[in-house]
């Protein structure tokens, strides 16, 4: 067993991480925080470069891994213009994947997967937004929420309800490719947001949206299996932003250790070496299981319950090397870098499927792994 | 104050933030606490509460004072902040010796920026000012209420904690992690007009930190408390898989035992003699922590509408934090409980 990367897979990792620290500084960062306001330069940039090239996952895993090690924010702004691509890819037809991917994978447009409703949310089968077939196109009503892209992309793929079926609420529901330029499509961007703020993030609604029966995805009524299957895929990827954000907590926290060091302070109080040494032992597991998780999932045999271990085990990892890291550097944490890693830090527990979702996932297929062998 | 008085009191505070603040919660955290707030909470005797009554103030006693920033904090942990920085830090620091600034802080008239980035851990910032002829001069990289008419500022050079009445300029203002609505930020002071309140500056600013004990574990569980009872709110009405939020093991049970958990340390912060530091130190410590615990969850039951800000509970994530930052020394903090524990200096390696 041989746990280091190939060669071009590192070389991914250093030109990653020699664009974070061209492109990238605090400064820069905090203003696009506050602002709100999404890096389109940055992103633009990150594909002139060739970082951002979905055709090649391990490379993917960690240029994003090392974006969001810089800055969560601009990070994932950088790396997510191409969200949902993968539901196409697998599914969609030929004349889909030349009409909508071949933009998005240049960067020249920008696309977003819009499955969360108001008041929906890990009850994906739970989805109220429809679609009616009327003279050869399927008109769409209803709401989206929390869209990653929601404001800025030039098309979505829609997780919508075609069917009603009795007692099986996942069946009936359809993928669509709905451009958002079309008429009856309005986009309310979202404010005011804990963290990740250069991200934009918006409401979707629908009302009256004619979409070409030609956009609908594979076949009817699948849409859930769809979705779910991508869904597999896009948790390794936002394993790799918690694990970013985590590591970039850790190297804030050895900046200051190392600066308490120099000035004196030689023998660092116990409790604060073991919280080091517990991020870091976190952030390693977290890569282990990540890695693995998408060494399944890169060969095309995807084992969920791995996804769903890395992306919640990552995610908490997040949030707990981002606390515990400020915690550790105290006021100059609080001034710095590290009060918006604290903040980006939280919504890893809650996109793409909340802790709780994964943990259920986790515990059953253990629990059915374990009757199939009983 | 009788735990009846008490009662009254919390219900009088309660009903005031009911009409003063919920709905204006987020426009205090976007643009801070406005002149009309504060001369609320002056009339209502809130803003000056342990402030003496020769100077405008309540002189209400410690319990009550408590009771006052604990239920403010379930509203607004910026506007509970506010009202101990007035009362314990402020109005401690400046004392007899400024009757006229203490009438105008107790009325709401004025405010005072202070900065303690000097006395913090972990801060690598401190204040620079110099004399200049008959002034001082000098540059504060950071303050709560930074836009004051007055403020007080530790300088370096001669080790002296001086009261600034005029040349206060605030700087662009960082809204930062917490306590947006404190106006946080730089300032700039170029002033003529000021007067040493204590010539062991940096050991004034650190005692009347470590001072905050009580106020600290009031607002950490007042902070935990604006944020559970909006949880348990949200959990009754949110559905998912059809069944409401609150009928699954982990939301119901979870929340269920961080609220008995607030109930705990509610009634010891009720009863706590403020003269017993080891009682101090541990409801401090375990208060904070657990407002850390409890405001995440919150934020964690809410899903995606607990982390825009329009629901009102992530401010509440934000200033748990913050609070174990801005109002205490926590290593300070567990080496003094540590030192009650053992009898003697502990745990320092």
């Amino acid at each position: 067993m041989d746990f280091d990367f190939p060669e071009d897979i590192n070389n991914a990792r250093k030109k990653a991480q020699e664009f974070a620290r061209k492109e990238i500084n605090s400064r820069m960062a905090k203003e696009y925080d506050r602002k709100e306001k999404f890096p389109e330069e940055l992103r633009k940039k990150a594909f002139e470069q060739g970082l951002v090239d979905y055709t090649n996952p391990w490379s993917m895993l960690v240029t994003i891994e090392e974006l969001c090690r810089a800055d969560p924010g601009l990070g994932i702004s950088a790396t997510v213009s191409l969200f949902g691509a993968e539901v196409i890819m697998l599914f969609g037809s030929d004349a889909q994947k030349q009409k909508y991917l071949t933009q998005v994978q240049t960067g020249e447009k920008i696309m977003g997967l819009a499955v969360t409703e108001p008041g929906g949310g890990s009850d994906v089968a739970g989805i109220k937004t429809r679609a009616v077939e009327k003279d050869g196109k399927y008109i769409l009503n209803g709401a989206k929420m929390f869209i990653t892209n929601g404001t800025i992309a030039d098309f979505f793929v829609m997780l919508i309800r075609t069917e009603e079926v009795e007692g099986k609420r996942h069946h009936g529901l359809s993928a669509f490719i709905v451009d958002s330029d079309l008429p009856g499509f309005s986009k309310n961007k979202l404010s005011g947001k804990l963290g990740v703020r250069a991200t934009n993030t918006a409401e979707l609604i629908l009302d009256n949206v004619p979409v070409p029966k030609e956009n609908l995805i594979g076949e009817p009524g699948k849409g859930f299996y769809y979705i779910m299957t991508f869904f597999n895929i896009s948790r390794a990827y936002v394993a790799a932003q918690a694990i970013g954000i985590a590591q970039g907590a850790l190297d804030r926290v050895l900046e200051h250790l190392n600066r308490l060091t120099k000035e004196g302070n030689t023998a660092l109080a116990e409790e604060v070496q073991f919280l080091a040494a517990d991020i870091a032992t976190r952030i390693e597991a977290s890569r282990l299981i990540t890695y693995k998780a998408a060494s399944y999932l890169f060969q095309f045999r995807p084992n969920p319950t791995l996804t769903s271990m890395a992306k919640a085990y990552a995610s908490e990892t997040a949030t707990f090397a981002a606390e515990k890291a400020l915690e550790i550097t105290g006021y100059s944490g609080i001034m710095g870098d590290l009060e918006r890693f604290f903040r980006d830090s939280k919504i890893m527990e809650i996109w793409e499927g909340t802790s709780e979702i994964e943990k259920l996932i986790i515990s059953r297929n253990i629990l059915k792994e374990y009757a199939e062998v009983a | 104050m009788s735990m009846e008085e008490q009662d009254l009191l919390r219900s009088a505070v309660k009903e005031f933030a009911q009409k003063s603040i919920q709905d204006r919660a987020l426009k205090i955290e976007h643009e801070g606490i406005d002149s009309a707030l504060l001369q609320s909470l002056a009339a209502q005797g809130f803003l000056g509460a342990r402030i003496p009554e020769k100077y405008g103030g309540s002189g209400i006693d410690l319990h009550g004072y408590l009771t006052i920033i604990n239920e403010l904090a379930t509203f607004s942990p910026s506007v509970s902040a506010l009202v101990m920085l007035v009362n314990s830090v402020h109005a401690a620091l400046i004392g007899d010796s400024e009757p006229e600034v203490m009438k105008k802080l107790a009325t709401g008239e004025a405010t005072v920026a202070v900065s303690f980035s000097d006395v913090l851990e972990g801060s690598w910032t401190a204040t620079s000012l110099q004399k200049s002829g008959n002034g001082m001069k000098g540059a504060i990289q950071a303050s709560t209420l930074h836009n004051s008419q007055y403020a007080i500022a530790f300088n370096r050079e001669d080790g002296h904690l001086y009261l600034f009445r005029n040349g206060v300029k605030a700087l662009e203002e960082d809204s930062g992690l917490s306590f947006r609505g404190l106006s946080n930020g730089p300032l700039e002071i170029d002033s003529t007009d000021f007067t040493v309140l204590s010539d062991r500056g940096l050991e004034s600013l650190k005692n009347v930190v470590d001072s905050l004990d009580l106020e600290v574990a009031a607002i950490a569980l007042g902070t935990a408390k604006g944020a559970l009872d909006k949880a348990i709110d949200y959990v009754k009405v949110r559905k998912t898989f059809e069944r409401p939020l609150k009928d699954y093991g982990p939301v119901g049970n979870g929340l269920s035992k961080l609220m008995a958990e607030y109930l705990a340390l509610s009634s010891l912060l009720d009863t706590v003699d403020e003269k017993d530091e080891r009682a101090r130190l541990t409801l401090k410590v375990l208060s904070v922590d657990f407002a850390k615990r409890a405001t995440k969850a919150a934020l964690q039951y809410h899903g995606g509408y607990g982390y825009i800000e329009d629901t009102g509970v992530e401010k509440f994530y934000r200033d748990a934090m913050g609070l174990s930052i801005l109002f205490q020394r926590p290593h300070h903090d567990t080496m003094r409980l540590s030192k009650e524990i053992f009898g003697e200096k502990s745990g320092y390696l």
